[in-house]
């Protein structure tokens, strides 16, 4: 392709002529990969008519680390760590759906038990939690309510200290596992979720007094954005965007996993598909989840926390020194993998950005012979065009917040 | 009746009996192979009168030793029945370099970003896509990635191998202080050389 080809593609005339003789000279400007508002490498290229933006067309890529080829030439388990990383503000959902589809494709999902569920899904609430106030920080900062942002990321420390207990890791945890969990809960993680969760919804309040009904965030992100519901469907988008768009779709309840069915939530759903509703859709997310993580910790039974299949989960490494079958799995199982049958899954889960699915095709040997991840802020950002078409350039800013885009995922 | 994947697949099946090839039940997911002359026809009806609205996902795999190389893979959903389906499309020919299929993007809005990925990565051409570049890879990439045929770290880098692997001519005095055999000095510079003037997997300038 000629040099001059490709740069021709995103040029738009950028004068062009009307009837009656009057010229509408549009910039084309670049949003560059560098930039404090596009959370993360976004390039926007934008053409502009004064403040109005007339067509935008996001490039994307610059974050692209190779994340499927890679994990064709890894084993099940050593794929697990690159699914942390893709959507890097939430890694303990990626790992879920990871574990899903390895589990479903391996035939193992009878024998994941009770205790792995719950502690599954209260991670896995936890980390939405995180997640969605790393959204509001950044988002309200975008917007200039700076307050906002530290204050999150305070909440946000106390559930990476959660993290920190149970695994080691305060992000990158890998913690949940195809076969269960990496190791069993410690003793002080009660205490840590509950000093957790005994104060977040008076910071949850908190946060909706700051924003709520303050009458600039308010003016901001009202009518702001707009993405109707038919649009949503047709391009994609899911999770909080879709939720926002007034269209009831939740995976947790359409089709549960991780024995999400036995926990009682509501799903809050927008009207008018504008920032603002995402916005309250997020906020009111966050409670649904601390109530999960209430019911998960009140009804947390004992058991197992990793499945008794050797051939599979490694053996707890105190029986490495006595027995002789186990040290064998341990060393089959880390140096070789699991070869899960041929065939080939998509499992979906709602990750706090939207529908996370995997797809995993197996052909007999121990690693992935393709692996390809439904990314949501994927689809959402396809959707970002559409919303701040037509709209203010100061808008884009609170369109592109509103979706919560992570680009470690759009580029993987 | 309710819609369901089972029910759509033998509503598909008694509807159009010609495009299918196989149908595959794994794990509880349904999968219909089509033809790929038929795949616009079949996929504007699931969308239109099944209410299978929302496409999740574009992509592929390649199967290297099998003819034809690609599968293509359309993941379903409808909204309304909570219901999933997998469609698939067998293209490549061995002596194409580049296999051609229509695209849904005219039925489905969300796929022209993801058949753009599949071009990207897989070189699968979409006939009829308004738009069809390169996403994730630079504008001016001229191989396609995730094809099997393409090795994991590239062509123009080095293999990775433990110590010595940096974009830059080394020093011959200085080398890696990793290796310590006679030798391996001058393979860890032989493996080194990286062409400044050329960006990898551009064409040479």
């Amino acid at each position: 392709m000629q040099k001059q080809d490709i740069e021709t593609q995103y040029i738009i005339d950028d004068s062009q002529s009307l009837e009656d003789g009057k010229r509408i000279d549009t910039m084309t400007i670049n949003m560059g990969p560098q930039h404090p508002s596009t959370h993360g490498v976004l390039r926007l290229i934008l053409t502009i008519n004064g403040e109005t933006i007339v067509k935008a067309v996001p490039d994307i890529g610059f974050l692209h680390t190779g994340i499927e080829k890679t994990a064709e030439a890894k084993t099940y388990h050593q794929a697990l760590v690159l699914t942390d990383r893709m959507d890097y503000l939430s890694p303990l959902c990626n790992n879920l759906g990871y574990s899903l589809a390895v589990e479903k494709l391996l035939g193992i999902e009878d024998e994941i038990t009770d205790k792995i569920n719950y502690v599954r899904v209260l991670l896995a609430e936890l980390q939405r939690i995180a997640s969605h106030l790393v959204w509001l920080g950044t988002h309200a900062l975008d917007l200039g309510a700076m307050t906002v942002f530290l204050y999150c990321f305070r909440e946000r420390e106390m559930i990476l200290d959660v993290f920190e207990e149970v695994s080691g890791v305060r992000m990158m945890t890998s913690y949940i596992c195809p076969g269960g969990l990496q190791a069993d809960l410690t003793p002080a993680f009660d205490g840590k979720v509950r000093a957790f969760t005994s104060i977040f919804l008076d910071r949850l309040q908190e946060y909706h007094d700051l924003l709520t009904n303050n009458q600039i965030w308010m003016e901001r992100t009202k009518g702001v954005g707009i993405l109707s519901a038919n649009d949503a469907i047709a391009y994609g988008a899911s999770g909080p965007v879709l939720r926002g768009s007034n269209i009831v779709w939740d995976i947790r309840k359409a089709f549960p996993y991780s024995g999400y069915e036995k926990f009682d939530f509501d799903i809050p759903v927008g009207t008018n598909g504008d920032v603002y509703d995402r916005y309250l859709v997020r906020m009111l997310e966050m409670e649904q989840s601390l109530k999960i993580v209430n019911q998960a910790l009140e009804g947390m039974p004992t058991g197992a926390y990793r499945v008794r299949d050797l051939k599979v989960a490694p053996p707890p490494k105190w029986q490495i020194t006595g027995s002789m079958e186990a040290l064998i799995h341990h060393f089959k199982l880390y140096t070789e993998g699991y070869r899960p049958p041929k065939g080939e899954v998509f499992v979906r889960t709602e990750a706090p950005k939207g529908e996370l699915g995997f797809y995993i095709v197996s052909d007999g040997t121990a690693k992935p012979y393709r692996m390809h991840v439904r990314a949501p802020s994927f689809a959402n950002l396809e959707a970002l065009p559409l919303m701040i078409e037509g709209g203010f350039l100061a808008d884009a800013v609170a369109a592109i917040g509103s979706i919560d885009i992570v680009l470690g995922e759009v580029d993987r | 009746m309710a819609i369901t994947a089972t029910s759509t697949v033998a509503l598909v099946r008694e509807k159009f009996p010609q495009a299918i090839v196989e149908t595959v039940n794994f794990r509880g997911e349904e999968t219909i192979i089509l033809l790929p002359e038929h795949l616009v026809k079949v996929c504007a009806y699931l969308q239109r009168n099944q209410q299978y609205t929302f496409l999740s996902s574009v992509t592929a795999v390649d199967w290297l030793e099998r003819e034809p190389r690609f599968d293509l893979v359309y993941h379903l959903l409808s909204i309304p029945n909570q219901s999933e389906l997998r469609l698939k499309v067998r293209v490549g020919q061995r002596v194409e370099e580049q296999p051609s299929v229509p695209t849904v993007s005219s039925i489905w809005p969300g796929a022209n970003w993801y058949e753009r990925e599949v071009y990207d990565l897989f070189g699968i051409i979409f006939a009829g896509h308004p738009d069809l570049r390169r996403i994730l890879m630079p504008m001016d990439w001229t191989t396609y990635p995730l094809r099997k045929d393409y090795p994991l770290t590239g062509f123009d880098l080095p293999e990775p191998h433990w110590g010595g692997q940096v974009p830059y001519t080394t020093d011959p005095g200085v080398g890696s202080q990793t290796m310590r055999t006679p030798y391996s000095r001058e393979l860890n510079e032989r493996r080194s050389k990286f062409t400044e003037s050329q960006e990898p997997g551009t064409d040479e300038k």
